[in-house]
């Protein structure tokens, strides 16, 4: 990686070109790494360290190895030269124009750059364009939405757009902030092959455009095409990589890449909510509570991703933590989705389900595409007893993204619960093709064929099994597998699944009914099977317990000790000496 | 500017219009929220291209149909009022109608319906109207007929998790019945549906199970009354041996009932429940279908008391074929009843008529019919083609029993009635008939050219029937051209041919047990008289009793008659009279008990041969057998097998020792000469060649040596072609 010097050099320039070309959200993106960068110790002055209060403990925790910050070998770093500044003479035109536009006249910057010609004016007038389109388009949207749904209000502006900057292409005077603008038209007509290859050459040279590079990421939809895109190495790519693994679900592969990518930016927060993204995914609440801890600690007034930490404190009934995390946002801004979001887990976790569907209905107005909006809310519905409601919420999530496994297993459960065991399989089936890894995608199928009504045990079985290979936290399934195979009158496995289940409650010290369930199973079995030894050290073990339990266990133990000295002990009771 | 202004104000005006327009239609229909789709021209501009489209594919016969129904989405344009700047108002009805066409279009035309300009459109829809659920369904049937599995199942699901099945039944007031809970039994009715289609008798009875559970839970009669339907439909489909292993395997309305009965008795039960339930909750068409799978039942089962045991109750093993007429007309009285029920129909239209064309695919066995101009369709049909006057389920399910009263008279032997039924559904039934049905029906038709026309005529109309079905139910078509085929060759003596295509034939099937079970033994069938013809005996035999155990093992009583027929044919062949003799007697027992008198017929005379054949003195008993059975063979039977009467007849006459030859040789020659005419028709050497060897001996035994030498040359000529076995590439087959 090019040294921490160097990028942020190239970031600092960077800022400053963004926003001078109204690209606020990659500028603020590219600030934020900016600051992120660790300063070097010698130079650092208190003003400069005040956003780095956070290098505490915390986080060395999680750091896994040190030496993150040496660069893989074998890549070499491609050094893009800075873009030099144009035209000077267009500059007040440009002023007037950019005024205009961070006032949101669109339309007016556009008018006052009608008769510039560089570089900069030509982009800054076309992207005035494409938003006074896009606002229309939302005002049209509201304006004409029938009862079923959107009308087809499109962006009017993206065929002229389209002509102007395909010419300025061809002319070759088009600048990377250009193709990335006629790669946002492309994309929104729909051509998504010319759409990617414009991005990617807007990236290449000039990689520090953030909107161009989460553009592509949302245009990578496999992993093929991630890989067979063209593109120079450099280190925002490492973002970009990272980004688009997590999009594709390899949860590994991009934890790998941000905690590299921490090495330089050790105090960057988007890496730090990213890798808290990563270890969600991964079912790692734990640490994504610290992170988040920490981010709010530094950033107390973050909103962005904030959901995803309510509903960790959710899923851990942080009852508290949620409460006053749902006060915060609500006190900073109330009106974005993922407010809504967590003002509506806060209301789902006091049990006030209408309230918290209202919540999430809210986030969905604000971004109709809000998946976790959808899926949460679905969640609720299954709570209020409202099958329909919630299978039409869950179906709408994955009809955003079909890849969001939580909604499919969410419509499995709400047709499970109307009891239709055979129809909810096909959505189970979904979700377990989607995240296999996952145990209790894999439990809820098995419990599916377990049903009475389907009684498809082998099948059962066959789920339980791939359950108990993928860390079943809750041990479920080894439990279940023994039972399984009890029923079925396969002995000798139902006694290999209970004693490895017994294993694990012993390594986890958790004790109960199923302790019990499987010490009798064993101590019955061994008996049956003539192995008295080992019988007897689990019929002793089950004497610990209250109960019937107890009183089969001796008189297990009584029988075996007959059986094995046969008459003799009974001799020494007749006579005694 | 201000040209734009304006256009701007009139933009306005028009939204606040529909805002008006929406609330006093909302008004209008109560609680129920209507749509209005704005849509501006693409589907106008749709509605062209596809147009366009259609009439570029030269291969796309049956576009008519087609350009009907768009020719509907453009009226509509017409009668909606179209407002200026493109935008159209059209409502909730006017789709939903148009959506119901193509649903009637999509079943009718079945795989030959294009799918990618329906597709199209159906995107289209959803893009401006997102929120009109049903465009899902569409999709579904639209990707069931043409075998996309995973699309139909996705969009199945999808339609009913969006709309809870409750979108496709506006018609019917939330208080009948209607509870808040959604109608997902429904889901599993068409999910079972679904696996059925795609061949997985496993799920398909797992799923409508859980139909059956899940209506009753909800009370749900009416999805109730369909379940147990679609479910004795999938029992008489799949072949009964394997129904055991699935009934067995799940909590089943079925198992319930004991496993004391036998499996076809299980279902006969199964019949008369659902029968019951659709007369008491009055669904004509299921009650009309039901009759009609009561119908089949009757045709193909022996009737006997279900609950009789020893040797004191009467056991009476026959069919019965007055059930199944009785059970045709009960169904046909459908088309009376129904402006009764008018009112009703819209409230379950689009749906029924789905799941009712599945209940009942018919499979044309074999034999007979002839062939209809279909110029003259149009004019017989106009009766039923009245708008409006008989919605499309109810005439496919009156040609269904006009399609299944022909199978059962081709069966019961009656030539005339089989061709007349098939007849008229060609004529007046196919209009409304799916694809696959009016290929049945001129499929039969064909078959009645090739056994009393020859061959000739019977290719001749399947040239045309191919170019009408050019890419329609390709197997239906495909099987029929395949045993026209293998019935030439082997007549004609080309047995390397015949096995080619007997292969062929047997590739149609699927691979999977029990499914295309009627195939299946026909190949098989064709197969052991390809190896009788090759003179191959034993081999035959195998074939043949192997046959018999399969067709025995799946129910299938016609084909084991047919095949223990086969079996005397063989001994009769391979000259073990003796062994051969039993087979016939079983056969023709297996037809007595199935009413099967054509079959009959053939099987007394196979045993006629097979006494003559054991020597002179049991001349007599065969011609009498013969007599017996000539009436029905000369009345009903095809050219082989008069021809086959006719000189086994001629054969008793001339073995008889008291045969003189000056007396009777008219009679003799009589039905030598038929039967040579009749050979000759049909190409069928080896026979033609007896035939006139048999008269070379009349005539000289009456001293005619000029006729004798004439029917010697005719042997010799049958002779040599049959010897000289060309194996040229049939130029049609493929």
């Amino acid at each position: 990686m090019g040294s921490k010097e160097i990028c942020r050099n190239e970031l600092r320039i960077a800022v400053r070109q963004l926003s001078d070309r109204c690209l606020y959200s990659a500028s603020k993106w590219a600030a934020e790494q900016l600051v992120g960068i660790e300063l070097d110790p010698v130079k650092f002055t208190p003003s400069n360290t005040r956003f780095q209060r956070g290098s505490s403990s915390i986080r060395r925790r999680f750091r896994t190895n040190e030496i993150m910050s040496t660069p893989i070998a074998g890549v070499s770093y491609v050094s893009t030269p800075v873009m030099e500044e144009d035209d000077i003479v267009d500059g007040d035109f440009y002023l007037l124009a950019k005024s205009y536009f961070d006032c949101r006249e669109y339309r007016r910057a556009a008018h006052v750059l009608r008769d510039q010609y560089g570089k900069k004016a030509v982009f800054l007038r076309c992207y005035a364009l494409y938003l006074a389109g896009e606002n229309r388009k939302e005002e049209e949207n509201i304006e004409l939405e029938g009862p079923l749904g959107k009308s087809d209000a499109v962006n009017k502006e993206l065929v002229s757009l389209e002509r102007e900057l395909s010419m300025l292409r061809k002319n070759g005077s088009i600048d990377p902030f250009g193709l990335y603008l006629y790669g946002l038209v492309l994309k929104e007509k729909g051509s998504e092959h010319l759409a990617r290859n414009l991005l990617v050459e807007s990236v290449n040279s000039y990689p520090w455009n953030w909107s161009a590079w989460s553009e592509l990421q949302s245009l990578c939809t496999t992993i093929d095409i991630l890989h067979s895109l063209p593109l120079n190495n450099h280190w925002m790519k490492d973002f970009f990589l990272a980004g688009a693994y997590q999009e594709l679900r390899m949860h590994n592969e991009s934890l790998a890449k941000y905690e590299y990518l921490q090495g330089t930016f050790s105090f960057s927060n988007y890496i730090q909510a990213q890798i808290a993204k990563a270890q969600y995914s991964l079912r790692e609440f734990e640490q994504v509570e610290v992170i988040f801890e920490e981010l709010l600690r530094n950033d107390p007034y973050r909103v962005e991703d904030m959901d995803m930490y309510s509903n960790v404190l959710y899923a851990k009934e942080c009852f508290s933590a949620l409460s006053y995390l749902a006060h915060r946002v609500f006190m900073t801004d109330k009106y974005r989705p993922e407010s809504c979001c967590i003002i509506g887990n806060y209301y789902s976790l006091k049990g006030q389900h209408e309230k918290s569907v209202m919540y999430f209905r809210r986030a969905l107005k604000l971004n109709k595409n809000c998946l976790s909006a959808w899926t949460l809310m679905g969640h609720e519905y299954v709570e209020m007893k409202n099958t329909p409601a919630a299978v039409d919420a869950y179906r709408r999530a994955v009809d955003i993204n079909p890849c969001d496994y939580r909604a499919w297993y969410g419509l499995g459960q709400a047709y499970e619960m109307m009891g239709m065991p055979f129809y909810a399989l096909h959505y189970f089936r979904k979700s377990v093709f989607l995240q296999p890894s996952d145990s209790r995608l894999w439990i809820a199928m098995a419990q599916c064929y377990e049903t009475e009504q389907l009684h498809m045990l082998e099948e059962s079985i066959k789920c339980y099994r791939r359950a108990a290979n993928c860390n079943d936290r809750e041990a479920i399934a080894l439990h279940k597998l023994a039972k399984l195979h009890c029923e079925l009158g396969r002995l000798e496995e139902a006694a290999f699944y209970y004693k490895k289940d017994l294993e694990r409650m012993e390594a986890e010290e958790r004790d109960g009914p199923n302790m019990v369930e499987a010490l009798l199973f064993l101590a019955t079995h061994g008996k049956d099977q003539k192995r008295f030894e080992e019988a007897e050290v689990y019929c002793t073990r089950l004497l610990d317990y209250t109960g019937p339990e107890k009183e089969t266990a001796k008189s297990l133990l009584r029988g075996m000790r007959m059986a094995q000295s046969g008459f003799p002990s009974m001799s020494a009771e007749h006579f005694p000496p | 500017m201000e040209a734009s202004e304006y256009e701007n104000m009139d933009l306005e005006n028009l939204v606040f219009e529909k805002v008006t327009e929406e609330i006093e239609a909302k008004k209008k229909a109560g609680e129920r929220i209507p749509f209005h789709l704005h849509v501006p021209t693409p589907i106008f501009g749709l509605v062209e291209d596809t147009d366009i489209e259609l009439s570029a594919k030269p291969t796309f016969k049956q576009s008519t149909k087609g350009k009907e129904a768009i020719s509907y989405a453009m009226t509509l344009d017409g009668s909606s009022g179209a407002v200026d700047h493109g935008f159209f108002l059209r409502s909730n009805w006017q789709i939903q109608g148009y959506l119901l066409e193509q649903t009637d279009a999509i079943e009718k035309h079945g795989s030959s319906f294009p799918l990618n300009a329906l597709e199209f459109m159906l995107g289209q829809l959803q893009k401006l109207a997102p929120e009109l659920h049903r465009v899902h369904f569409l999709r579904y049937l639209n990707s069931l007929y043409h075998d996309d599995y995973a699309s139909a199942l996705e969009n199945l699901h999808k339609y009913f998790d969006y709309s809870a099945g409750i979108e496709g039944f506006d018609g019917i007031p939330p208080s009948s019945g209607f509870n808040n809970s959604g109608r997902y039994e429904i889901a599993l009715l068409c999910s079972g549906m679904l696996h059925f289609h795609f061949g997985h008798p496993k799920q398909a009875v797992e799923a409508l199970t859980e139909a059956v559970r899940v209506s009753q839970q909800h009370s749900n009669d009416t999805c109730l009354a369909y379940t147990l339907a679609a479910i004795c439909n999938l029992l008489s489909e799949i072949g009964i041996s394997n129904a055991s292993g699935l009934l067995g395997s799940s909590y089943s309305p079925v198992a319930n009932m004991g496993t004391s009965l036998s499996i076809h008795q299980q279902l006969f039960v199964l019949l008369k429940e659902s029968l019951k339930r659709a007369e008491s909750l009055k669904l004509k068409r299921l009650v009309a279908s039901n009759h009609l799978a009561m119908a089949k039942f009757h045709l193909m089962h022996v009737q006997r008391p279900v609950l009789s045991f020893g040797p004191k109750a009467s056991m009476k093993l026959i069919t019965s074929p007055i059930n199944v007429c009785k059970e045709l007309r009960l169904s046909s009285n459908l088309i009376s009843d129904f402006d009764i029920e008018s009112s009703m129909m819209i409230t379950d239209g689009s749906l029924s008529t789905t799941w009712l064309k599945n209940l009942h695919r018919q499979r044309g066995s074999s034999v007979i019919f002839e062939e209809t101009e279909p110029g003259n369709r149009s004019n017989a049909s106009s009766f039923f083609s009245q708008p409006n006057s008989i919605p499309g389920s109810v005439s496919q399910l009156v040609g269904a029993s006009y399609l299944l009263r022909a199978t059962a008279w081709e069966m019961y032997g009656s030539a005339p009635l089989a061709r007349m039924n098939a007849l008229v559904y060609a004529t007046c039934f196919a209009d409304c008939a799916s694809s696959v049905d009016a290929a049945v029906a001129y499929g039969k038709l064909i078959q009645y050219l090739a056994a009393y026309k020859g061959y000739k005529a019977a290719f001749a109309a399947l040239k045309t029937v191919e170019e009408k079905f050019i890419s329609v139910s390709k197997s239906q078509i495909m099987v029929l051209k395949l045993q026209l085929l293998h019935e030439r060759a082997l007549h004609r003596g080309h047995s390397k041919l015949a096995q080619q295509i007997c292969d062929e034939l047997a590739v149609l099937s699927s691979p999977v047990t029990g499914v295309d079970m009627d195939l299946k033994a026909e190949a098989s069938f064709r197969h052991a008289r390809t190896l009788l013809a090759a003179k191959q005996f034993s081999e035959a035999a195998a074939v043949a009793h192997a046959l018999f155990c399969m067709c025995y093992k799946f129910n299938l009583r016609v084909q084991d008659a047919s095949t223990l027929l086969l079996l005397a044919e063989i001994h009769k062949k391979s000259g073990n009279a003796v062994l051969g003799i039993p087979y016939a007697l079983a056969s023709l027992s297996f037809c007595e008990s199935f009413n099967l008198d054509l079959l009959k017929a053939s099987a007394t005379l196979t045993l006629a041969e097979l006494w003559l054949s054991l020597g002179s003195i049991h001349a007599k008993r065969a011609l009498t057998l013969i007599h017996s059975a000539l009436p029905m063979i000369l009345g009903h039977g095809g050219l082989e097998l008069r021809a086959r009467a006719h000189i086994a007849e001629a054969k008793c006459h001339l073995s008889d020792a008291s045969f003189s030859v000056p007396e009777t040789s008219g009679v003799v020659l009589d039905s030598l000469r038929q039967a040579c005419d009749e050979l000759q028709i049909l190409e069928y050497h080896e026979l033609a060649a007896e035939a006139f060897y048999l008269m070379a001996i009349t005539f000289d035994k009456m001293g005619q040596l000029e006729e004798r030498e004439q029917a010697a040359s005719s042997f010799q000529k049958h002779i040599m072609a049959l010897e000289k076995v060309t194996d040229e590439e049939d130029p049609l087959l493929k």
